[in-house]
């Protein structure tokens, strides 16, 4: 960080309190006035612009990101805008189709926003609690696992294998993520399994 | 600043997506003509007409000092290497010695801003820079070069700049774009300077690319985006725009150092040229006074806010 730079200053003046501006220098004070006195209705609105990753697949392109709203001070943000990362190394600013829809899945209304179950025999979803819903994942892969775990192989030799669940990790976690997603899952002896998505 | 007439054939677009190239150096023969033009056509449609006007005819007087004016003396190949080694700026402005090209540069542009229609004050300070001495002079040269103006005689200094940004702009020129490095966050890689603004490019080779520019020498240089052009850092920038804006202008602030600068957007408004668009758009500095953020870009014609 240039800490220098932010610190320079442009102007210097030998007395205390002397102000200038190039404008005033050339005697177009009047102007800046005119100027100030136009301007002074309007406000100033408020972009946020941040980079992150595309959720779609494993080239994981990096996306420019922009929002309305400033969640420091307390407002609601909305995304307004996505595009591609003209800096990123792997997309240089492009983007699939999918990606390019982006905007539309972040406020599609049909998006997922928390758990939903379809009950054995019934024709709809129905909204759970996230308690609800990690219990009966958890249930489901024991049960399954219990009754398909293979310890060891026809040759006797141990293999801890369990073949009749498969794991899809999503494409924007972090390294860390998907350090312990790793883990977790291969400790399972889960063979079926893919980290990112693959296109 | 690009014109269909700049389009190149480039084959890498077919295959990937080219990177977009470090530094682009100015066209001194393009860059004042386009930036008078600019100013011009600003002026139209603006409460500053009077000054916009001014600083057309100044960019006009830049253009037509050029035609038959001696060739200025580059650095030698061997100072542009031992600046790449060390990361300096090849455009040395602490050694800056008057050579026969810039007394006539300067000559040239003094004479011909006296023909420049302008206020009393400009008047009286562009008698007092024809008259001080080449002591004076020097003195006055060295401020604009190391960015630190004094208040008291900021009109006579800001002659002098338009004279040094015709000097430097033709020095860049001459330089070999292509070993142009980064040398650090915020400062021109042809002569260290601050930036005047940055520039969202539409070039057919890097569109949405983001350029610095500097005020002196006229070289564009590449800076990654969401990223404070300043202080480098990548935390906590927001644009600021006037309400209602076309949303060609705006403002990047940095949480981190509390500063912002202007950033254009070509593919709104293809004509930008950053100097001109930056002293167009002194309502939003004016704006964001009453706000948290300092202006930290460097514009000889717009200082003080």
């Amino acid at each position: 960080m240039n800490m220098e730079l932010s610190r320079r200053q442009f102007l210097r003046t030998a007395g205390a309190g002397i102000a200038g501006t190039s404008l005033g220098a050339f005697g177009f004070g009047g102007v800046e006035e005119a100027l100030a006195d136009a301007i002074r209705p309007f406000r100033l609105t408020n972009t946020t612009e941040v980079r992150n990753t595309c959720t779609y697949c494993s080239v994981a392109c990096g996306i420019l990101i922009f929002s309305k709203g400033d969640l420091k001070k307390g407002e609601k943000a909305e995304i307004t805008h996505i595009e591609g990362d003209v800096d990123h190394p792997t997309n240089r600013g492009t983007l699939c189709p999918k990606g390019a829809a982006l905007l539309d899945i972040v406020h599609s209304k049909t998006r997922l926003q928390y758990p939903m179950m379809r009950k054995a025999g019934s024709d709809k979803f129905e909204r759970v609690s996230w308690d609800v819903a990690l219990d009966r994942v958890a249930r489901v892969l024991k049960d399954d696992r219990d009754k398909n775990f293979i310890a060891k192989n026809n040759d006797g030799v141990t293999v801890n294998r369990w073949v009749t669940t498969g794991f899809l990790a999503a494409s924007a976690t972090t390294n860390e993520a998907a350090w312990c997603t790793y883990k977790v899952v291969r400790s399972a002896g889960m063979l079926v399994f893919d980290n990112q998505a693959r296109v | 600043m690009s014109s269909i007439s700049g389009l190149q054939p480039d084959p890498s677009m077919i295959g990937g997506i080219a990177q977009p190239a470090y530094a682009k150096l100015p066209d001194p023969l393009a860059l004042f003509a386009t930036r008078s033009r600019r100013l011009a056509q600003l002026a139209a449609a603006s409460e500053m007409k009077p000054y916009l006007v001014f600083l057309s005819a100044l960019a006009e007087v830049q253009h037509d000092i050029q035609r038959d004016l001696p060739a200025p003396e580059g650095p030698d190949a061997e100072t542009i290497a031992r600046a790449a080694e060390f990361a300096m700026p090849p455009l040395d402005r602490g050694r800056f010695t008057l050579d026969a090209a810039f007394d006539a540069t300067l000559e040239r542009f003094l004479d011909g801003v006296r023909a420049v229609e302008k206020p009393l004050p400009a008047q009286a300070a562009l008698d007092r820079v024809i008259a001080a001495g080449p002591v004076a002079r020097d003195a006055m040269l060295r401020n604009v070069l190391t960015d630190s103006l004094p208040v008291e005689s900021l009109a006579e200094h800001l002659f002098l700049a338009g004279a040094l940004q015709v000097h430097f702009t033709r020095l860049a020129a001459g330089l070999p774009a292509d070993r142009l490095a980064k040398l650090a966050d915020g400062v021109c890689p042809c002569c260290g300077g601050p930036p005047l603004a940055s520039l969202v490019v539409d070039w057919p080779q890097a569109p949405g690319a983001r350029y610095c520019a500097c005020a002196l020498c006229g070289t564009l240089w590449n800076h990654v985006r969401v990223r404070c052009v300043v202080c480098g850092s990548t935390k906590g920038i927001g644009l600021q725009e006037v309400e209602s804006g076309t949303g060609a202008v705006k403002a990047e602030t940095c949480d981190e150092c509390h500063s912002y600068v202007k950033v254009f957007y070509e593919g709104k408004d293809s004509g930008i040229d950053p100097l001109a668009d930056d002293v167009a758009s002194l309502g939003l500095d004016l704006l964001m006074r009453g706000g948290p953020y300092r202006r930290a870009a460097f514009n000889p014609f717009l200082l003080g806010y």
